[in-house]
């Protein structure tokens, strides 16, 4: 079939600054994607998942943001996998298929035999060395990962109808308002290079229509008719669902964890899902002690190196602590991040939230939410620099960076 | 020079029978000035301080003395009043965004020919410290006292006032006071009503004490720094009470309006105010014509539509389309912002390059970032946006969106 010098390129869409205002307030001091999950910047997670495609050529992470954002994590990230990472920016929007054909001769320049597409902020086991067998037995120009989700929450992805035999994509459709499928697209797909004959044929299509047809005054008030420039191509809408049924698309199941990382929230639900992998993926990154030398530690913990924890204090289940904090005595740490240089003082207690860098939290002083991951303030988060005064308790709230809390909240915003 | 010197030597003197003019006139003949005293090259410092957390969400896209008001960015409101008494060097006090302000600095030293500089604190100082942090530039050979003002603040600024009091009293330092409907949410200056000299501080009293309060204009003569180290220290609460125990500090009450715009509320209030003062001034840069109702400030580039009725209290920025068959009412446009037809915004803060949909109505304190769009016929009272959002369904009680 193909020739055993079969070299794979990744792409990762990363997103862009403006676009998407839920993960705010976090988004207002770091982007997105470099933002830490189980001690890893998020789009870490995907990147060592594709170190496990075998002849792996190039890692492309696509996005909006400036490139000075990504010079760091690019060269550490290259430099600790030992896998070649670039950042591409791109000018300007040219939605999530047409930001992937503007990069093609870069792409194709390895003459890859196969191209991985990935989200950068999905929470995922990223199973892709299966995956890229299954898609090689199928033949197609393109395989979708899926995952069954509950009927009620299916709306809110793109849902899937695949044969049960051969795999083949029948039909999808994005966010539907009636029920179709209990499959949904993860974000996750291997393509070969005919993907971008497609993408080209969908631009070339709607430049066509554009000149030849003579539209209505009424379609002409359509909003699909309307904004789309020719080399804006949507995955979803222009390229799967129009492919589904004609034997180019397949799909492939993952019967492991996976998450939609949109809001702060979740990120601390798909931290805790990251550290319950590592224990069978890496368990030498996961903290380990009973109050002797070191602090208890209950279920899955990441401690950075440089993290100083007393040993009077006990923490977790799904806590991550990153690098220079200090967490003192007494301190009962329960499902949080804990970002960089927070110092949270003597018998605090942190539950259900993120602590923002620089942050401290005084002697007695309590930070804790519902846990409710997709409730708008069912996680408190404190922004950077934020100081939380002694004995000062603070539930189900979220407050932008520098303030400084000298009495206690429920239920708030704080600007 | 020398008369001067008597009288700036002089013990207490009582304020209301010194007649400045007659000092100042005598100063010129000296110095040969004509109107300006630029030849006694006084000082100022403002403390811009820090991030401005109050006026989110507008200071998450501007530094907050940069946000601007009445259409001139705060700061600039005292950087011209120090410039129009003779004030050749003003030193900002900050510890935030540097690179912004400094950037804004270079274009107005120029436009207004006063020398700009930053003094930047990497710990937080207080309302005191930063002074110590300055004093390379604030005090020279002259010995000549220097002005510190609040960035928050906006009044009148009756400086030359001021530094004819100063002299007048002879003591080392002197503050402007205003007078409050509610001063237990301050701290009131008690002080002795004939001379002005301050008797104490007194912070958010439960009993009446009385009714003045400081109004973060102070003017001081050098050996002010001397009592002040390098480290956070409160001008109200640790040096101020020092110097009144030694009888050396005195207060003038501020005629005219004072406000503290820090935040949203004080900041529309503010506006009325200053725009009050305009008018009792006769200023020409007030609108006038068939749509405009009371004090409204547009500025010359703004594009009003057919039908529209603006005002009282409203200031409209550079750019902005107000399109036909508008109500604005005691609101501020930011720069850039594109008001559509029918629409009706009335105590609220569009935020620069805002959009506000056809018939859509905004009110109540709503609070709009950078680049907000509030889709049509949708109403919004008292949402507090942050920058670059749609607003496409109404906030129907004030809440914040994030």
């Amino acid at each position: 079939m193909g020739s055993t010098e079969e070299r794979v390129v990744a792409v990762i869409m990363v997103g862009g600054p403006t676009k998407g205002t839920r993960f705010r307030p976090l988004s207002l001091n770091i982007p997105k994607p470099l933002f830490p999950l189980a001690g890893q910047a998020m789009v870490h997670h995907p990147i060592s998942a594709c170190k496990k495609i075998p002849n792996l050529a190039q890692i492309y992470l696509v996005g909006f943001y400036e490139e000075r954002e990504f010079a760091l994590f690019v060269s550490s990230v290259s430099n600790e996998l030992r896998v070649p990472v670039r950042y591409l920016r791109e000018d300007k929007p040219h939605g999530s298929a047409g930001g992937l054909y503007n990069f093609r001769d870069l792409i194709m320049e390895d003459n890859p035999s196969h191209i991985v597409l990935l989200n950068c902020d999905v929470c995922c086991s990223f199973p892709l060395p299966e995956m890229l067998e299954a898609h090689r037995r199928y033949g197609g120009m393109g395989t979708i990962l899926v995952i069954k989700v509950s009927p009620e929450s299916a709306y809110q992805f793109g849902e899937l109808v695949a044969d049960p035999d051969t795999n083949e994509l029948l039909h999808y459709t994005e966010k539907p308002e009636t029920f179709v499928s209990d499959r949904i697209n993860c974000g996750v797909y291997i393509f070969t290079p005919d993907i971008f004959t497609a993408i080209q044929g969908v631009s070339t299509q709607r430049k066509d229509r554009a000149t030849l047809r003579r539209v209505s005054s009424f379609e002409a008030l359509q909003p699909a008719n309307r904004s789309l420039p020719t080399d804006y191509v949507r995955l979803d809408q222009d390229i799967l669902s129009p492919l589904a049924g004609k034997k180019h698309l397949y799909v492939y199941e993952t019967k492991d964890f996976w998450e939609q990382i949109k809001s702060p929230g979740m990120s601390l639900r798909s931290s805790g899902l990251y550290l319950a992998q590592f224990r069978f993926t890496s368990p030498h990154l996961l903290a380990s002690g009973d109050g002797t030398k070191n602090a208890t530690i209950s279920g899955d913990v990441y401690i950075h190196p440089s993290a100083k924890v007393h040993p009077t204090a006990k923490i977790g289940p799904n806590v991550s602590i990153s690098a220079n904090a200090r967490i003192g005595a007494g301190v009962r740490l329960v499902s949080c991040i804990i970002l960089d240089d927070v110092e949270i003082k003597e018998n605090a207690v942190v539950i259900h939230a993120i602590v923002g860098w620089k942050s401290s939290m005084g002697r007695w002083s309590r930070v804790q939410a519902s846990g409710d991951y997709n409730a708008k303030l069912g996680v408190t988060i404190l922004g950077e620099s934020v100081i939380v005064e002694d004995e000062v308790v603070v539930i189900n709230s979220i407050v932008l960076p520098n303030k400084t809390l000298n009495v206690s909240v429920q239920e708030e915003i704080i600007l | 020079m020398t008369a001067l010197a008597v009288e700036a030597s002089g013990g207490s003197r009582i304020f209301k029978s010194w007649e400045p003019t007659k000092i100042w006139e005598g100063a010129r003949a000296l110095t040969g000035d004509k109107g300006d005293h630029l030849s006694l090259k006084m000082k100022a410092l403002i403390l811009v301080g820090g991030f401005g957390t109050r006026l989110r969400p507008l200071t998450l896209s501007v530094p907050k003395p940069l946000v601007e008001f009445a259409n001139k960015p705060m700061i600039l409101h005292q950087i011209e009043a120090l410039k129009a008494i003779g004030v050749t060097e003003v030193v900002l006090a900050i510890n935030y965004q540097p690179e912004v302000m400094l950037n804004f600095l270079k274009e107005f030293e120029t436009k207004l020919g006063i020398k700009i500089t930053c003094s930047q604190e990497t710990e937080p100082l207080g309302t005191a410290g930063p002074l110590a942090l300055a004093r390379d530039n604030l005090v020279d050979d002259s010995g000549e006292p220097f002005f510190v003002l609040n960035s928050d603040v906006i009044s009148e600024y009756p400086l030359q006032e001021m530094i004819d009091f100063h002299k007048s009293h002879g003591g080392e330092a002197s503050i402007l006071v205003t007078k409050v409907d509610e001063p237990s949410k301050y701290g009131v200056v008690v002080m002795e009503e004939s001379t002005g000299q301050v008797e104490r501080f007194v912070e958010k009293p439960k009993v009446f004490v009385g009714n003045k309060i400081n109004a973060g204009i102070y003017l001081l003569n050098p050996s002010v720094l001397d009592r002040i180290e390098l480290r956070p220290t409160s001008i109200e609460k640790e040096v101020f009470p020092n110097i009144a125990a030694e009888k050396k500090l005195y207060a003038m009450v501020l005629p005219g309006f004072w406000m503290d715009i820090g935040q949203p509320r004080d900041y529309i209030t503010g506006l009325r105010l200053y725009l009050d003062s305009l008018k009792k001034k006769s200023s020409p840069k007030l609108a006038f014509g068939p749509h405009i109702i009371g004090n409204v400030l547009v500025d010359e580039s703004a594009k009003i539509g057919e039908g529209c009725l603006i005002g009282p209290d409203v200031a409209i920025g550079s750019g902005c389309i107000v399109e036909s068959g508008v109500r604005l009412s005691r609101c501020t446009i930011m720069r850039g912002v594109r008001v559509k037809k029918h629409a009706c915004i009335s105590s609220s803060i569009i935020g620069w390059h805002s959009t506000v949909g056809q018939w859509a109505r905004v009110e109540n304190m709503t609070i709009l970032g950078e680049d907000v769009h509030v889709c049509d016929e949708i109403y919004s009272n008292g949402g507090v946006v942050l920058p670059h959002k749609e607003i496409k369904s109404s906030i129907l009680n004030p809440e914040i969106v994030m």
